[in-house]
């Protein structure tokens, strides 16, 4: 090779080693540059510039670092770098509003941040130093940030008992256990009922096929005279879903169900002598819907009622709404089950009134003249008499379609387990979900949320039925099925949970015959079983004198005006009344508020003066509570006080209302122990019956004296 | 023209060696109203719905439970009992009143009752029946909800003012 071209090949070289040096120096150059511009390293430094803008630096710099900041907990497997970029999580004085986060700190919780760490609760990926890997799911990551709406989802992973902080997760239990979703899916810590939906095994004796294929088409839509819908069926009878089901299905499930009959109804004759002396009265009906409303049925159950044009339900919910149960139920079939709710469905909820036949007769009269809808069925085409073929088609159907989960029929048994375990739904990874051709981000939260709302949007075949669902509710089952993370993974973890408490409560004797005849679990709690309609009655023996209970039961007066819902009229008979009387007075007691052993004949007529300037002048617990005709209604009206309540129980209250029954609202003052006697003296004085209601034993005659008289 | 070749493709792999790590896997993005802990129907709209931070999530939650029965003209159980009293205790969204007492104030009330501070005895005190996050919360709430909106003073705290 000539020297020339040796020569310029070396200077090639020295060229090309030169730039190559330019080229690694610059991406060297650029790696700490790179390193200096981290995001977190970001967030450090303009947290030091925003703590230099407040009053206390020096304390929100107490512990600052440069580097990472990681809360590690091995037995609870948390590694969360949060607070590397979040690091005023703990100082108090971040906790307004206008600071900026990542800065802000933690609201106050009763679990400090350093002892739980953050993904514990919030979700998300801890280890993570940049802001979209640590909050959003990424294609590596799977479980994003909870949105702070469901938050309360994450208390209830490991507190299965309801917490009063968590309204939303409650409500959404609620709503998982009053839907049956239980009736389908397995659901941890909601119980089975013995019923969920009714039994169908007599069903052909309550209703027609007509009305049968009219329910499971469209349930109990309330239409006004143009035909537009003024009340959901869906809303109204949330428990029965729409199923999406075609004609032939309609009318094999009709069929089927129309000639389910096993016993034969045995139907009840009402004394002919009642029914001669009523049937030609004109007041027949008006005299029946009083009855109707002074038994206080509204309680359990709603009716339409327009006023102004605008449709509304008016009552309860507990039983099914009865607007048009008139053209529904067979009259034979409504006398026998308000004779006796339990001996056609032994697990009702429907207490048993005490009826005479005047009062059967008049309020059979008037459920079936009044709450009815001439066109209710004129939609149904006609039907005829049930084929074979048809039956057998149906048959197949109750079970392939999931109504022998909830509904029982003698002969037949359900499929176990015949929708998805939902036991740890809440840690689902995206990628374990089908999200079909839907249209809808794929995460977790997204795929509860769009299954709820409609089934077939991410699997055309779905049998989950449809439900209707406003906001608040969709969101509040969303918590409760995103709080459901199965079992704790370590066993550290399991030593977190809080379990659920058990509510026992298996009264014996004749008390638990009255009890359950009566169905007074129906809406009262007995230590911590039973509704929540009406007080809890865990403690009634220390509140209530035995005299006043035998009283209120035989004909209850509210004791709170504004209350809409009442307890019924149930015509007890005295040996009734005084057998729950008896019971609640010896069992149900608070123990450090024992009627006995306060004795009222120590107090004195100073005392009580003393008592009722207290009340009216220092504390002025009018505001709440009414004595005569004047007062607030926030609390119970204490005209009756000296007769209703036990002085040991006032006393108990007055020092401490929470600590007898939590979540009163009646705040807790600060008596002396002199104020309480003379407070607790006053009130016992306060002896004035609340005006007598007519009660069932008035004849009719004299009701209609008594109301045109008012 | 070599030169520039290599000069060229020095740069790329620069570019490359920048960019490369900067680029983020697509995200999912949340609804907006899934990031407020809850929210609150204003009072005088209904429409127009006040999303709430978790502590005045729990004010809310309070304020339903206590508060509400002479606080509100509507309560969960029917009419309001603000009727009844007198003198007519300020509605809680009540700004052009509540906007000009000071959380400390505020605190001081819900705490001691009404009767402590020279108010109407009517106004239970509430120091024994919640805590003092709690009766935070509520003022928190209290501020959230008000109209015209709160805007928190810029005077600072007297040295009265309990800590």
């Amino acid at each position: 090779m000539p020297a020339e071209d040796m020569g310029k090949l070396a200077y090639r070289t020295r060229l090309l080693f030169a730039v190559s040096s330019v080229v690694f120096l610059a991406v060297l150059a650029i790696s700490p540059f790179k390193d200096f511009r981290r995001e977190w390293k970001q967030y450090k430094r303009s947290y030091l510039r925003f703590a230099q803008t407040r009053a206390d630096t020096k304390k929100l710099l107490a512990d600052y670092r440069p580097d990472i900041d990681q809360i590690w907990l091995p037995a609870m497997n948390v590694v969360d770098r949060c607070t590397t970029c979040h690091q005023g999580i703990t100082q108090a004085s971040l906790a307004d509003k206008s600071v900026p986060q990542p800065f802000r700190a933690h609201p106050p919780i009763p679990h400090h941040v350093r002892d739980w760490g953050c993904t514990v609760c919030h979700r998300g990926q801890g280890p993570a130093t940049e802001v979209a890997e640590a909050h959003e799911s990424t294609l590596a990551w799977e479980q994003p940030i909870l949105p702070a709406v469901f938050i309360q989802a994450s208390c209830g992973t490991c507190h299965y008992n309801n917490l009063p902080q968590t309204p939303q997760l409650q409500r959404g239990r609620e709503l998982l256990a009053r839907l049956n979703c239980q009736g389908c899916h397995r659901l941890p810590g909601i119980e089975r009922p013995a019923m969920l939906g009714p039994d169908l095994t007599n069903i052909g004796a309550k209703v027609s096929r007509a009305w049968i294929y009219k329910w499971l088409k469209e349930p109990r839509t309330i239409l006004d005279k143009d035909g537009n819908v003024t009340v959901n069926g869906y809303e109204t009878e949330p428990r029965m879903p729409k199923f999406r089901l075609s004609d032939p299905e309609l009318l094999g499930l009709s069929a089927y169900l129309s000639v389910q009959t096993v016993r034969v109804l045995a139907p009840y004759k009402i004394d002919t002598r009642v029914v001669a002396a009523w049937s030609k009265n004109p007041e027949l009906i008006s005299q029946g819907e009083l009855r109707f409303r002074q038994m206080f049925c509204s309680t359990c159950h709603s009716l339409a009622v327009t006023r102004a044009g605008e449709t509304k339900l008016i009552g309860g919910d507990i039983g099914p709404e009865l607007s048009k149960v008139g053209s529904k139920v067979n009259p034979d079939w409504l006398i026998a089950w308000l004779r006796d709710p339990q001996g056609y469905l032994p697990h009702t909820r429907m207490p048993r009134y005490g009826w005479s036949d005047e009062d059967l007769y008049k309020v059979t009269q008037y459920v079936t003249t009044k709450l009815t809808d001439s066109d209710l069925l004129a939609s149904v085409p006609p039907l005829g008499p049930p084929t074979e073929q048809e039956i057998q088609v149906g048959r197949r159907l109750f079970l392939e379609k999931g109504c022998a989960s909830c509904h029982s029929m003698e002969g037949l048994n359900p499929q176990k387990d015949f929708g998805p375990d939902l036991s740890a739904i809440g840690r689902k990874n995206a990628s374990e979900l089908e999200f079909g051709s839907a249209n809808i981000p794929h995460n977790l939260v997204s795929y509860i949320q769009a299954k709820l709302q409609d089934p077939t949007s991410v699997n055309p075949a779905a049998r989950m039925p449809q439900y209707n669902w406003n906001q608040s509710d969709l969101n509040a089952v969303t918590t409760a099925l995103l709080s459901t993370k199965g079992a704790p993974a370590t066993s550290a973890l399991q030593n977190l949970v809080v379990p659920q408490k058990e509510a026992e409560f298996h009264p014996t004797g004749p008390f638990a015959e009255v009890y359950n005849r009566y169905k007074c679990y129906s809406c009262h709690k007995f230590n911590g079983y039973g509704g929540d309609l009406a007080p809890d009655l865990s403690y009634e023996g220390s509140r209530a004198q035995r005299q006043w209970l035998v009283d209120f039961l035989k004909n209850p007066q509210t004791l709170r005006p504004t209350l809409t819902f009442r307890m019924p009229q149930f015509n007890m008979s005295d040996k009734d009344a005084a057998t729950l009387a008896d019971y609640m007075t010896m069992v149900l007691q608070y123990p450090s508020a024992n009627p006995a052993a306060l004795d009222a004949k120590q107090f004195t007529p100073a005392m009580a003066a003393l008592g009722k300037q207290l009340y009216e002048v220092k504390y002025q617990c009018q505001s709440c509570h009414t004595i005569g005709g004047t007062g607030g209604y926030v609390g119970p009206n204490l005209n009756n006080a000296g007769k209703w309540l036990t002085p040991a129980w006032i006393e108990a209250w007055l020092r401490d209302p929470q600590l007898l029954i939590p979540d009163t609202i009646e705040p807790r003052r600060n008596f002396t122990e002199d104020e309480v006697h003379a407070l607790t003296a006053y009130l016992v004085t306060l002896r004035q019956d609340i005006k007598q209601q007519k009660t069932a034993a008035i004849s009719g005659s004299r009701i209609a004296s008594h109301e045109a008289g008012q | 023209m070599k030169l520039r070749i290599w000069m060229n493709a020095s740069l790329l792999i620069t570019l490359g060696a920048v960019t490369g790590c900067r680029g983020h896997s697509e995200t999912v993005k949340v609804d907006p109203l899934f990031s407020a802990y809850d929210t609150e129907a204003d009072w005088n709209d209904v429409q127009h719905l006040i999303p709430l931070t978790y502590q005045e999530s729990q004010g809310k939650r309070l304020f339903y439970q206590q508060c509400v029965w002479c606080h509100a003209d509507a309560t969960p159980a029917g009419p309001s009992n603000r009727s009844n009293l007198t003198p007519v205790p300020p509605l809680l969204n009540d700004g052009a009143t509540l906007n000009a007492e000071s959380d400390d104030y505020m605190q001081n009330i819900v705490t001691l009752g009404g009767a402590a501070l020279g108010k109407s005895a009517m106004m239970p005190p509430y120091g024994r029946a919640l805590s003092t996050d709690e009766i935070h919360s509520v003022i928190a709430f209290t501020r959230a909800i008000a109209q015209p909106p709160y805007q928190p003073s810029p005077r600072t705290p007297s040295q009265y003012s309990t800590k």
